[in-house]
C-alpha cells in the first residue's frame, strides 16, 4: 500500500465513521445514510485493489477502469447537480410565498391602521391562500 | 374575425360602467419605476379606476411611495423576486378583497389604459372569461426589429410547448375574470412567468380572446424592458420549470 492509498483510505474510513454516527443519531435518513456508506466502500474497495476497476468495466464493456471512473462520477455528479437544483427552486419557491405573505400582511394592517378596513376574507378559508401555504 | 376585432378596437367603445370598474383590480408589478409609475398610477385613476394596486418589487428607489402618493394600494416585497412572483401577489390580494375582474398591466407606461374597456367588457358580458392584450391583432407596431423577431420566436415557441395559438405571447396586458384568476398560481418568479400564465389559462379551459392593444414604445420602456437578448435564459427558465414542477 502506497501513502496516497493510505491517506484516502483514512479520508474514507473517517467519512464512513461521520456518516454511521449520524444516522445513528437520526440525523440522516437511513436510506441516504445507507448509499454515503454504499459510495465509502466502493471507493475504498477501488483504492485498495485498482485492478477491480478494470475487471467490473471490461464486463461493461468499456476499456479502461480510470474511464469506468470518469464515466460514474460525471453521471453522480449530474444527479446530484439536479438534486441540488431541485433544492434551490423550492427554497426560491419558499422565500417567495414568505415574502408575499408578508408583503400582503402589512399592507392589510396598513389600511387597518389608516382606518379604511376593507371588508377582508377569512384568510384560512380562502383558496387563493390555502394554494400558497402548501 | 378580423373585422370584428377592428370594430372592438373603435374608439366609439363604451365606457364601462362605475360597478364594473368598482370590482376591478388593476395589478402593476414594479421595479425601480419611481420616474414613471406614478404617471401610470394617475393615468389610470383620473379613468376611475379605484382599485389601482402596484406590487413594488423590492425596489431600492421611491417606486413605493411615488405609487401610494399617487392613490394606489402598495405591497411590498421586501426583496426581488421577480415579476412573476409580484404579479402572482398581486392577483393573490385582489382575489381575497373581492375583486370581479383582474387587470395586468404594465408598470412602464407602454400600455394605455384607453384599451382598458375593450379588454372587460367582453369578460362583462360574459362572452369570455380571459382577455389577453395583443400588439400583432390587427396591425404591425412599429418597433425595432430585433424586438419583432423575439416576440415573434416566442410566438412560435408557445405554440411548440403549449399548443396555445397566440399572435403575441408575451404581451403583460391581460384582464380576466375572479374565476380565472383563482386558477392561476404563478411558480415561476421570473419572467418566464408570461409563458406560465398563458399555460394556466389554456388548462383552466375557460373560454379567452385575444384583443388588439396599443403599445407606446418609448424610450423609458425600451430602455427599461426585457432586453432582446435575454430571450433564450426565459426560455430555459420556462422550460426547466416545466421539468422540475
Amino acid at each position: 500500500m502506497n501513502v496516497f492509498q493510505g491517506l484516502v483510505l483514512m479520508l474514507f474510513s473517517l467519512l464512513a465513521a461521520v456518516t454511521l454516527s449520524a444516522a445513528f443519531r437520526g440525523m440522516v435518513r437511513k436510506r441516504i445514510a445507507f448509499m454515503w456508506l454504499a459510495i465509502w466502500s466502493v471507493g475504498g474497495v477501488a483504492i485498495i485493489w485498482p485492478r477491480s476497476t478494470v475487471v467490473i468495466a471490461r464486463s461493461l464493456g468499456i476499456g479502461r477502469g480510470a474511464d469506468l471512473l470518469l464515466y460514474v462520477s460525471v453521471l453522480l455528479m449530474l444527479v446530484g447537480f439536479f438534486y441540488v437544483y431541485g433544492r434551490f427552486r423550492r427554497l426560491d419557491r419558499q422565500i417567495t410565498v414568505l415574502v408575499r405573505r408578508l408583503a400582503i400582511d402589512n399592507a392589510e394592517r396598513e389600511a387597518r391602521d389608516a382606518g379604511t378596513r376593507e371588508a377582508g376574507p377569512n384568510r384560512t378559508q380562502d383558496p387563493a391562500w390555502s394554494k400558497d401555504i402548501s | 374575425m378580423t373585422a370584428e376585432v377592428t370594430t372592438q378596437l373603435a374608439q366609439s367603445e363604451p365606457a364601462l360602467p362605475e360597478a364594473v370598474r368598482a370590482s376591478t383590480a388593476i395589478v402593476i408589478a414594479a421595479f425601480n419605476e419611481a420616474g414613471c409609475i406614478a404617471s401610470v398610477v394617475r393615468e389610470l385613476r383620473a379613468l376611475s379606476y379605484p382599485k389601482v394596486i402596484v406590487v413594488d418589487d423590492g425596489s431600492p428607489d421611491a417606486t413605493a411611495e411615488e405609487a401610494r402618493l399617487a392613490g394606489a394600494t402598495v405591497l411590498r416585497h421586501f426583496v426581488n423576486r421577480g415579476q412573476g412572483a409580484a404579479l402572482q401577489t398581486g392577483i393573490t390580494y385582489a382575489v381575497a378583497h373581492g375583486a370581479e375582474i383582474i387587470v395586468t398591466f404594465d408598470a412602464d407606461g407602454q400600455h394605455d389604459a384607453a384599451d382598458l374597456p375593450a379588454m372587460i367588457t367582453p369578460i362583462t358580458r360574459g362572452e369570455v372569461h380571459i382577455c389577453l392584450g395583443s400588439r400583432f391583432l390587427d396591425k404591425r407596431p412599429e418597433m425595432p426589429w430585433l424586438r419583432r423577431l423575439v416576440l415573434r420566436a416566442a410566438v412560435v415557441f408557445m405554440r411548440v410547448t403549449s399548443r396555445v395559438k397566440l399572435t403575441d405571447a408575451h404581451n403583460g396586458f391581460r384582464a380576466f375574470s375572479r374565476q380565472a384568476a383563482q386558477s392561476v398560481d404563478i411558480q415561476l418568479d421570473r419572467m418566464a412567468h408570461a409563458s406560465e400564465i398563458v399555460d394556466q389559462f389554456y388548462q383552466s379551459r375557460l373560454p379567452y380572446r385575444e384583443i388588439p392593444v396599443r403599445i407606446r414604445y418609448t424610450e423609458y420602456s425600451l430602455r427599461k424592458g426585457q432586453r432582446s437578448s435575454a430571450a433564450l435564459r426565459v426560455a430555459f427558465d420556462y422550460l426547466l420549470g416545466r421539468l422540475t414542477r
